[in-house]
């Protein structure tokens, strides 16, 4: 299903892998015993990763030995020891891991679709303009994207960057990218209780690392009405003393200069007022 | 994560080289004492409770002989622990220390590795330390494509300020310690104190350890041993909450869900997405709701599940209405959610027209969403309101209900 929906958006999948299934097509699409096969074959350039948790510390190194260099990472609950592992594998070869637990990458501008992002209606959310959005929620990568879209605007990039204890890109990594990209004039960035992402995020602007504008909006006030040390949402998504705090997110995120909406729907009118 | 009893985690390390003190388990004075004459005097009777920091609240106490045990087992027993009432004692033979050394193992989510920190000053919390002697607290991340190695924990040790017999013990109680933490897919391992005792052993005094849950497949030994949900709540799980537990683990190959009881509440409340949730429970709140439940779902459940959860987020005494909030689905098939709602409303024979009943859920498969509740007569929006609106629209109702 998601193979077909990303096909049909325009997407170029050449590959797929599966043991034991060499020799059939899926929508079309030729099936490989092993990655190695599929590159000699084809021009890979990125692998998204669907396999269930046991098998994917195996696959993302399958992906690595093979030299692709950006690996999206759909499988979620990967034991967070084999997580840890391959992340430390992928920055020692420069690979870009996004993920684990991602909806996907989409820009509608190229009409690419990695992953389920969007599913059989990505125009609904992900309109062509020039926002970038980052999310460690996967539904609230659409919903933000699709508030740019009600305000008037349109997606750059919109980047599920998952919701996991551990994972490849965080913010900044994705906000060092955003500078760089000519397409991108603001970022949106979703904000949660627990990590250090956003105080990161305030810290690479105060640096001058990001001078875009950024809005933030960061959920989860309530949690700090709740006993520390709780899980709500993400499994990532957890107080403990000062650390991992809503308001102090928000606070450095304002020291720093990001635009932070007090409201979620505030997001529209902060981008009409920045965008113009 | 998925805390584990201090029992069950000492027994983990006594199996792997790790000296710990003797210890039983108890769940009555008179157990205890039976417990403490076969360990021998003096002992240490613990509050057997998932959660840290037991000697700050009175659940550590020690006891010199039967009569003393008895009574502080008759009392800790009484307790309430952050929460967990006390079920169960460990009685554990008391150390003669000489030093109180501070070890522990977790993941730094920013560098994505494993951090050891050692002190030489256990025996109080590590955020006291951090306060009073951060100069004394020791670090070592852990590069997972090199390995920890034998002379890594030796570094440590010495750092610490170990040298001699000493060194060298501490020196392979570490190692072993962080080579557990690897093989039992721990997230965190703390042993505080980790005490030096006067005929010159290393033994592992009071062990906190959470696994990591999304392992069990690899750790059945373990997974039969712990209660999963355990870090999604700050007291024991309500019966709700294990039925729920049960619900999702069910069918676990298709959706996540997740249900947690609030204090109070009128609003039984169904969330989709981790993110989308933290949204919409803020946006009630802001707007004067009062949730009585928080339950998220995600990846695409089937009807059956979604049916399992609606219906414990009814059954909760003080629910009047029933609220869903969900963000634009990528995957997640909106006509299944919709047909496991009515389900649970049929089964429950909950007339919607008579009470409110408010869904913003759009996505995949929205227009057939949309039919199934309209027919049903619950109250539907999709993309034409935003998430924070749907929350406005609930809590309208209840205020209509509450001035009839």
């Amino acid at each position: 299903m998601v193979t077909r929906h990303a096909i049909a958006y325009g997407s170029r999948i050449v590959a797929g892998v599966t043991p034991g299934k060499k020799g059939q097509a899926v929508e079309g699409v030729p099936v490989y015993d092993t990655l190695k096969r599929a590159c000699q074959l084809h021009q890979v350039d990125t692998s998204v990763i669907y396999v269930p948790p046991a098998f994917a510390h195996d696959a993302v190194m399958e992906a690595i030995g093979n030299g692709v260099r950006l690996i999206l990472i759909i499988t979620e609950r990967i034991p967070r020891l084999d997580v840890a592992r391959f992340l430390k594998v992928a920055e020692g070869e420069g690979c870009t891991i996004v993920g684990p637990n991602s909806v996907g990458i989409i820009n509608p501008h190229d009409r690419v679709k990695l992953g389920a992002i969007g599913g059989d209606n990505a125009q609904r959310c992900f309109a062509p303009g020039q926002v970038g959005v980052i999310s460690r929620s996967g539904g609230m990568t659409a919903e933000c994207s699709w508030m740019v879209k009600r305000a008037g605007y349109g997606v750059s990039t919109s980047v599920s960057i998952g919701g996991d204890p551990l994972i490849g890109s965080p913010p900044k990594e994705i906000l060092k990218r955003f500078e760089k990209d000519p397409q991108t004039k603001a970022v949106v960035l979703w904000g949660e209780p627990g990590t250090s992402y956003e105080e990161d995020v305030a810290d690479f602007i105060a640096d001058g690392g990001f001078t875009k504008p950024l809005i933030a909006y960061v959920a989860g006030n309530f949690v700090e009405s709740m006993p520390e040390g709780i899980v709500f949402g993400h499994a990532a998504s957890i107080v403990s003393g000062n650390s991992g705090r809503p308001s102090i997110k928000i606070r450095r995120l304002r020291e720093a200069g990001a635009h932070v909406a007090d409201r979620f729907n505030d997001i529209m009118d902060i981008l009409k007022e920045v965008l113009g | 994560m998925a805390r584990v009893l201090e029992n069950v985690a000492k027994e983990i390390l006594k199996a792997n080289g790790i000296a710990t003190p003797a210890f039983a388990v108890a769940k009555t004075p008179q157990e205890a004492q039976e417990a403490a004459n076969r360990i021998g005097y003096p002992v240490v009777v613990k509050a057997l409770v998932t959660v840290g920091k037991r000697g700050k609240t009175g659940a550590v106490k020690f006891a010199d002989d039967a009569r003393e045990v008895q009574a502080h087992a008759q009392t800790i027993l009484g307790m309430t622990v952050r929460n967990f009432p006390v079920e169960a004692l460990l009685i554990e033979s008391k150390l003669a220390i000489t030093r109180e050394l501070y070890f522990s193992v977790t993941y730094d989510a920013t560098r994505r590795m494993p951090v050891i920190i050692v002190s030489a000053e256990g025996g109080v919390d590590i955020e006291e330390i951090a306060e009073s002697a951060p100069e004394k607290i020791v670090r070592h991340h852990v590069d997972l494509t090199l390995g920890f190695h034998p002379y890594q924990a030796k570094e440590l040790c010495s750092a610490m300020g170990l040298e001699g017999k000493t060194l060298q013990r501490a020196t392979q109680t570490v190692y072993r310690l962080y080579k557990n933490f690897e093989k039992v897919d721990a997230t965190v391992l703390e042993v505080n104190p980790l005490v030096l005792t006067e005929d010159g052993g290393i033994t592992a005094a009071a062990v906190l350890m959470g696994v990591d849950d999304d392992a069990f497949y690899r750790q059945p030994a373990l997974a039969d041993k712990v209660e999963v949900g355990t870090d999604r709540s700050w007291r024991p799980l309500t019966e709700l909450e294990k039925e729920m537990v049960a619900v999702d683990a069910a069918e676990s190959y298709r959706g996540t869900a997740r249900y947690t009881e609030m204090e109070g509440g009128d609003i039984g409340f169904l969330c989709g997405g981790g993110g989308g949730s933290l949204l919409a429970y803020d946006s009630l709140l802001q707007c004067g709701g009062q949730p009585a439940n928080y339950t998220e779902f995600g990846g695409n459940p089937t009807e059956t599940k979604v049916a399992g959860l609606v219906k414990g987020v009814l059954s909760k005494p003080g629910v009047k209405s029933f609220f869903m909030d969900a963000n634009i689905t990528n995957n997640t098939q909106t006509d299944i959610v919709a047909k496991g709602i009515v389900k649970a409303f049929q089964e429950m024979k909950i007339d919607p027209t008579k009470f409110p009943a408010v869904v913003r859920l759009a996505g995949v498969n929205d227009t057939e969403a949309k039919k199934i509740f309209t027919d049903f007569h619950i109250e539907y929006y999709g993309d034409d309101i935003s998430m924070e609106d749907a929350a406005r629209v609930i809590v309208d109702r209840m205020k209509a209900v509450k001035r009839e």
